[in-house]
């Protein structure tokens, strides 16, 4: 796992300076400028691109080629359900997950009588008439005008007209959930489903998003912040009150004007929004003491876990508690809860781990090289070789082993009374075989750079071998190693696979293979544009970065090969 | 090197005698013959520690085909009886009235014989490995070749790669089992269908770099054909290059297929595999140590000798050391 990443941005490294070799440096550096500018930009759409395509893939495989029906092995309401409503149900499943657009005849009728006959449709004769109609079984049911017209139209847009017959006992008397149904189903295509998933991947508030013709007053303003921040931007039609807020969580500043939205998990968070899943903490309640927004400045305190940051619109109607506490109909807050979220939880042990891993696994590889064929570098080595070979979950387990046996650490996650020693084993876990391929590419360029012409010459200059080392090699080896900083610092976003699941923590590394455990195809293709995402970022930063720290690549594509 | 130049019978009273002046003898040139894959071995050998990773290995390798031959694994014979379920080798050995080498590392969680286990998955993940290693060696390596020789494919080929490296690897092979299916090809199929591409790639930058050297470019001049060109002057530099991608390549597809079982994505039940009872194993990994660390161990041990053998014998087919 980690030598095919490693491997992978060595090569592109190899790539990049190869093709800098060729073009040469010496440009001035405006035209440097906006040649890298340009390369940026073309770097930016062509990932786009290749994103897409991954997408599209992904989609494509796991939406046409899995047991879509894999979804109903654990939903509870699907189990009580039977016959005919059964089948209903799963349509408007399918439906809702996307791979499906489908029409109730009953619901076409009814529509088709409010037009006619306001709120009283369901005493309209007709109405009665079509009802009854569907429950015919054999083709009796064709007779009624309102199927045919269901069905005339629907055909002609490219629906299946799916029939559900009224499924009876020998008796006469329908079984439960027979009741006849009549539909019009049609699959969606995978382009039509990624385009709708690309255009749904972000929503800008605006004022127009309530739909509530009684709200007159729009607008979106900055506003003295009743609940401790400073400032905050008020939104009124938007669907948010607060846009943009400041509170004494981490990061302290918190926005809800651009959502990011990966999509719905379709059976291990059922039909949760996945950014809110990872983003959200999922600890206990955390009741403070605060006011109402209509209370405030009176003295009327309340201890609630409701946070007033995140009020959201109330489409219906107010009850008499609710139009004394608020000013608005802004009354829908989400609980305030403690602990960290999937991703914070994965990032503080991943960034923590990153750190021990530059500052122990940099000097390491500089000692190894410095000392080259003592036996520092060959203890040295074999622990390269221990991580590079061996599976990293037989390491990971013989860490915990060690750990819960000796040093008397939790294990799990869970269990952990203390939660921050909860956090030593799995960060220590992921930084000691980090440290050694850092180790292994440190040593290796160092060396490269040793036998260099210009290492000789500063030794024929008569500098001493400590200012060799520190000010000539280690700049010159560090270049490639800058490459992979902006990776290694997404890349806690994405969490560890193994780590998190042998110490049971809660975190997004364990997101992508519990949903494929589970077969919640939401969760792969959300994964799959995160993950994708994250490496694409940092395949250019890292690019970016290498550029800033070695003057000598440019991004001009001139020439060439 | 036998001495073909005549030697009058010596004098005692002078050191230094004439020789005929043989003019066809004095054309040859002699030189001491060389053979590259003698060479290579001879500075294999020279070093012990290959010995005794070579011996290891073959003992490791005849148990891992063996022994699976003769002791036929049933994972499920003592699935009805459960006194026999998580017993340790020394209640496992006086269960079944003596020791034997069957239980001589205990049962497992349905009674089964973990000593039995290790070996017919050892021989999965071996032979998965020696599989897949072969089909991405190879396409990589003729596509690699193809790709650095013709500038046509090579730009096809980079808009390729960049989708397909762009793709977190995890994430494709589990992905992929997840749609096709857990079995055994299915496996192969989902480790090679794109594995083979940064093979590939790697190997096309080895090829571009020497190509465009010196030598190759005056034998293209002299009007040497291509097939000559890559098997005499590009192929003998990459061998080194081969070995050491072997090396890396042999042992990641034995971790890979226990991460990828350990992760739930693996091989289906019926394949014994080190991964699957690594798995299994995972939750009691302290209570019922003996389940676990053999498995553990024997990947470990595998994935370590296949990994350091490569690499010395990758040092050792780099002609720079043959001196």
């Amino acid at each position: 796992m980690i030598s095919s990443h490693v491997r992978l941005i060595a090569s592109l490294n190899k790539d990049l300076i190869f093709r800098c070799l060729i073009d040469g440096s010496g440009s001035d550096p405006k035209e440097k400028k906006s040649a890298m500018g340009k390369y940026v930009l073309k770097r930016i759409i062509y990932s786009i691109f290749s994103l897409l395509v991954v997408v599209w893939a992904v989609m494509l495989l796991v939406y046409s080629l899995t047991d879509r029906s894999a979804i109903f092995q654990t939903d509870d309401v699907w189990n009580k359900r039977s016959n005919n409503d059964r089948v209903l149900y799963e349509y408007t499943q399918y439906s809702k997950y996307g791979y499906l657009e489908f029409v109730n005849f009953n619901n076409y009728s009814k529509q088709k009588w409010t037009e006619v006959y306001g709120e009283a449709y369901d005493s309209a004769k007709e109405f009665v008439d079509d009802k009854a109609a569907i429950q015919k079984t054999g083709e009796a049911y064709l007779d009624n005008a309102t199927v045919q017209e269901f069905i005339n139209y629907y055909s002609s847009k490219g629906y299946n007209i799916i029939r559900l017959d009224t499924q009876k006992y020998s008796t006469g008397k329908t079984k439960p959930g027979g009741t006849g149904y009549l539909l019009a189903v049609k699959e969606r295509l995978m382009i039509v489903r990624l385009f709708d998933y690309i255009k749904g991947l972000f929503t800008i508030e605006t004022t127009k998003d309530v739909a509530d013709e009684s709200l007159t007053d729009r607008y979106i303003r900055v506003e003295k912040d009743p609940y401790g921040g400073p400032f905050a931007v008020v939104g009124s039609g938007t669907t948010h009150k607060y846009l943009f807020y400041f509170d004494s969580r981490f990061p302290f500043i918190h926005q809800n004007w651009i959502h990011l939205n990966l999509g719905v998990s379709f059976t291990r968070f059922r039909g949760q929004e996945i950014t809110s899943v990872i983003s959200e903490p999922a600890g206990d309640l955390k009741t403070i003491r605060t006011q109402y927004p209509a209370q405030l400045g009176t003295d009327i305190y309340v201890d609630t876990a409701s946070d007033f940051h995140t009020l959201t619109y109330n489409m219906g109607e107010l009850t008499a508690a609710e139009k004394e506490q608020f000013n608005d109909k802004y009354t829908i807050a989400t609980y305030r809860r403690s602990g960290l979220s999937m991703l914070e939880n994965s990032f503080v042990i991943g960034i923590i781990a990153t750190v021990i891993e530059y500052f122990i696994g940099l000097p390491l590889g500089i000692l190894m090289a410095r000392k080259k064929d003592s036996w520092i570098d060959t203890v040295g080595m074999w622990y390269i070789i221990f991580i590079m070979a061996v599976p990293s979950l037989a390491y990971i387990f013989m860490f915990a082993a060690i750990g819960t046996r000796v040093f008397n650490l939790p294990y799990k996650f869970a269990n952990a009374e203390i939660k921050v020693l909860a956090y030593i084993l799995p960060t220590i876990s992921l930084a000691l075989p980090s440290i050694g391929s850092l180790m292994k590419w440190m040593r290796r360029y160092m060396i490269d750079q040793m036998n260099s012409d210009y290492v000789k010459f500063a030794r024929a200059e008569g500098l001493s071998e400590k200012e060799i080392y520190s000010i000539h090699i280690s700049k010159n080896a560090m270049i490639p190693i800058v490459h992979g900083i902006p990776g290694t610092i997404l890349g806690c976003l994405t969490g560890a696979i193994v780590t998190e699941r042998v110490y049971s923590v809660p975190g997004v590394g364990n997101l992508l293979t519990q949903a494929i455990n589970s077969h919640d195809n939401g969760i792969i293709i959300a994964c799959t544009v995160f993950y994708t995402t994250l490496s694409l970022i940092s395949l250019i930063l890292g690019d970016l970065l290498m550029a800033k720290v070695d003057p000598r690549i440019s991004f001009e594509s001139k020439g060439g090969r | 090197m036998a001495n073909n130049v005549n030697v009058k019978a010596v004098n005692e009273d002078e050191l230094f005698t004439f020789i005929n002046n043989d003019s066809i003898e004095s054309e040859k040139i002699i030189a001491p013959r060389y053979s590259y894959w003698k060479s290579v071995f001879r500075v294999f050998f020279r070093k012990k520690t290959n010995w005794v990773m070579l011996g290891i290995l073959a003992l490791l390798l005849i148990c891992t085909f063996v022994i699976p031959v003769f002791c036929n694994y049933d994972p499920n014979e003592n699935v009805t009886v459960a006194t026999m379920f998580n017993q340790s080798p020394v209640n496992a050995m006086k269960a079944t009235g003596g020791f034997s080498f069957k239980w001589c590392l205990g049962s497992g969680q349905l009674g089964n014989s973990i000593f039995y286990g290790i070996w017919a998955s050892a021989r999965t993940s071996l032979l998965l490995a020696v599989i897949c290693a072969a089909i991405n060696m190879t396409v990589g390596i003729l596509m690699g070749a193809v790709w650095g020789y013709s500038k046509a494919v090579d730009k096809v080929m980079l808009v390729v790669y960049s989708i397909i490296a762009n793709i977190p690897y995890i994430l494709m092979i589990s992905v992929l089992v997840y749609v096709i299916g857990a079995g055994f090809w299915s496996f192969v199929f989902a480790l090679t269908i794109t594995g083979w591409v940064s093979i590939s790639y790697f190997f096309r930058t080895q090829v571009l770099i020497i190509r465009d050297r010196e030598y190759s470019l005056a034998s293209r001049c002299l009007g040497t054909p291509i097939t000559r060109i890559v098997s005499k002057n590009i192929l003998p530099f990459l061998t080194s290059v081969i070995v050491t991608l072997l090396a890396t390549e042999l042992p990641s597809y034995i971790s890979m297929e226990v991460f990828l079982s350990f992760i739930g994505v693996g091989l289906s039940a019926s394949v014994p595999s080190l991964g699957r009872m690594i798995q299994e194993a995972q939750t009691a990994f302290l209570s019922y140590p003996w389940e676990f660390w053999p498995p553990v161990a024997i990947a470990s041990l595998l994935t370590i000798i296949l990994y350091v053998l490569g690499q010395n014998l990758a040092d050792a087919s780099d002609p720079r050391t043959h001196m």
